[in-house]
């Protein structure tokens, strides 16, 4: 049997080494990093409850903005200098909304992939939720994105696809299904120099698309963490009834492109929406719908407050309706309010609090305001502010 | 089609400095016993090979790999002297995130593929099965999208900002 011009058992395993060492390479030329090994194993449910860990920290959107995402990990004490997990067995939620707007997209995924493993070794976690954004992206709703982040998903593709020339060339592959198949050449009413950009965007995100299942199908929907439950825009009481594994489940199949088709489910979609709804994030306290979101919590037992992206709070985290309702999209992003990065923190036994990098908070209050004052640990202020008043 | 035309493709460079300690920092490693991924991949692969020589070096072993019939085409192309080096090296790397001590053949391969995009295209391999046109034949999808403002065409006024 072994008798072939090489006699080595170690070609049989080889496609399976070609493919592990192509997809490296693709990533790293994507995204400059090369991932440590899973360490969670694949398809398991999407979990939706979490006990209460002793530390854990919430961040806001961060809508393509590499270097303003590191930094909300680096002043919570999450990551080193060269991005790596430092937080230990702390647990981070990021409420969605890592899409659109700049055009780092997918180095966030990477970077927040490569920390979820990191941290998964530590005895941390990292959540990342759906957004309106993710939604809209993998529906090809591609309204808010801009110039770079077609660039960038044009480079993935090139990467992708020459990736997938390499493994054809290897016998013992299975033939690599064409990323593109059935995405048209060209789109009406459209610059004809987008088109690249557009198929790749579509080719990546669209339901079964390869960036959509690989990152986005790990991502959570509504997420029941401790006494908080996590949401990109809010939670009416039809969502609890209908179910919350039920949500995270469904979205979960439909990005796979199990089922549903190109539109996402019902609940994701339009204004009342769990990735669109402002009832309970509008700046202006008084516009808090605080009668539903208190009926809303009732149904969830053991739970005491929600936590939400989705609106930009000029005047940072804080919270309303007896700080039931915490808003942290502080938009950070250079894309959106370009605001300073701030992030929830939530610890057993000391409570919550906001870690942020505003110089105004810093200690010595009227002092400086340090040039580097965007590094190293914020000063933690106690309880959400109540910030009633715009400024 | 295009591809790997981008300056931007080679950026990964840039980032390669932080060279990582082999797992240093992951606290709650240290009961883990088995570890697999300290391993090489070859090491990992060896073991479940039909005549493996337990004695035989990485090294040796590693070159045995890359003689195998079915990577020939790989390792025959116009960047198939960096695909070699690149995927040798990433057979033998022992660190936690493998491959991230081959980032100079890694790059050295990025290189040779921006100055070849048709490095590992069938038809330089001389394998004619390329016959299949490269028209889209699968049906055509609904792809109805809502492209960005500044995209559309003919340009809208009241141009928003991105």
């Amino acid at each position: 049997m072994s008798s072939r011009e090489n006699p080595s058992g170690i070609c049989k395993s080889i496609p399976k080494l070609i493919s592990s060492f192509v997809d490296t390479f693709v990533d790293y030329s994507v995204s400059g990093i090369f991932l440590p090994q899973d360490p969670s194993s694949q398809n398991e449910i999407l979990q939706t409850r979490f006990e209460k860990p002793e530390r854990l920290v919430a961040i806001g959107d961060l809508h393509g903005d590499l270097e303003k995402s590191r930094e909300a990990f680096k002043i919570a004490g999450l990551i080193d200098s060269s991005d790596r997990w430092t937080g230990g067995s702390t647990m981070v939620v990021q409420v969605g909304d890592v899409l659109d707007r700049g055009g780092e997209e997918l180095k966030i995924l990477y970077f927040l992939e490569k920390l979820k493993r990191e941290a998964e070794r530590a005895g941390g976690k990292i959540l990342t939720m759906n957004g309106n954004h993710e939604i809209m992206n993998i529906e090809g709703d591609f309204r808010y994105v801009t110039k770079k982040g077609l660039e960038e998903f044009q480079i993935w593709a090139d990467w992708y696809c020459l990736g997938n020339k390499m493994k054809t060339l290897c016998s013992g592959l299975d033939k690599p299904k064409d990323p593109y198949e059935g995405i048209p050449m060209s789109f009406p009413r459209m610059r004809a120099d987008c088109f690249e950009g557009i198929r790749a965007r579509i080719a990546a995100l669209r339901p079964d698309g390869p960036i959509a299942k690989r990152f986005l199908t790990k991502n959570q929907t509504v997420a029941v963490v401790g006494d908080s439950v996590f949401v990109h825009g809010g939670l009416l009481a039809e969502h609890i009834e209908y179910g919350l594994e039920r949500i995270n489940e469904e979205v979960r199949g439909w990005i796979n492109g199990f089922k549903g088709g190109r539109y996402a489910p019902a609940y994701c979609r339009g204004g009342n929406s769990v990735v669109w709804l402002r009832k309970f994030s509008e700046e202006m306290a008084h516009k808090c719908d605080c009668a539903a979101l208190e009926h809303a919590l009732s149904t969830i037992p053991g739970v005491k407050r929600m936590i939400m992206g989705h609106t930009i709070q000029d005047a940072g985290i804080n919270g309303v309706c007896n700080d039931k309702a915490i808003r942290i999209d502080v938009g950070m992003s250079k894309g959106c309010a370009d605001g300073l990065p701030e992030v929830l923190e939530i610890r057993r036994d000391s409570g919550v609090r906001i870690v942020t990098s505003n110089p105004l908070y810093k200690e010595n209050l009227y002092s400086h305001v340090a040039p580097d004052s965007k590094t190293g640990l914020g000063l933690l202020v106690p309880v959400p502010k109540q910030v009633e008043v715009k400024a | 089609m295009g591809q790997a035309q981008s300056d931007e493709n080679s950026i990964p460079t840039t980032t390669t400095t932080n060279t990582p300690p082999p797992s240093a920092n992951s606290p709650r490693d240290s009961e883990d016993t088995s570890s697999p991924s300290m391993d090489s991949l070859l090491a990992e692969a060896a073991a479940y090979g039909e005549d493996d020589n337990e004695n035989e070096s990485l090294e040796a072993k590693a070159q045995r790999a890359l003689d195998c019939p079915c990577i020939a085409d790989l390792r025959n192309g116009s960047c198939g002297s960096q695909f070699s080096e690149a995927f040798l090296c990433f057979l033998k790397s022992t660190a936690e995130e493998k491959g991230s001590d081959c980032v100079n053949p890694f790059v050295a391969l990025q290189s040779c593929i921006n100055a070849n995009p048709d490095a590992f295209s069938k038809s330089v391999t001389g394998d004619e099965k390329e016959t299949e046109k490269k028209e889209e034949q699968p049906p055509v999808q609904d792809h109805r999208i809502i492209p960005p403002l500044w995209a559309k065409d003919p340009p809208r006024s009241g141009n928003s900002k991105l």
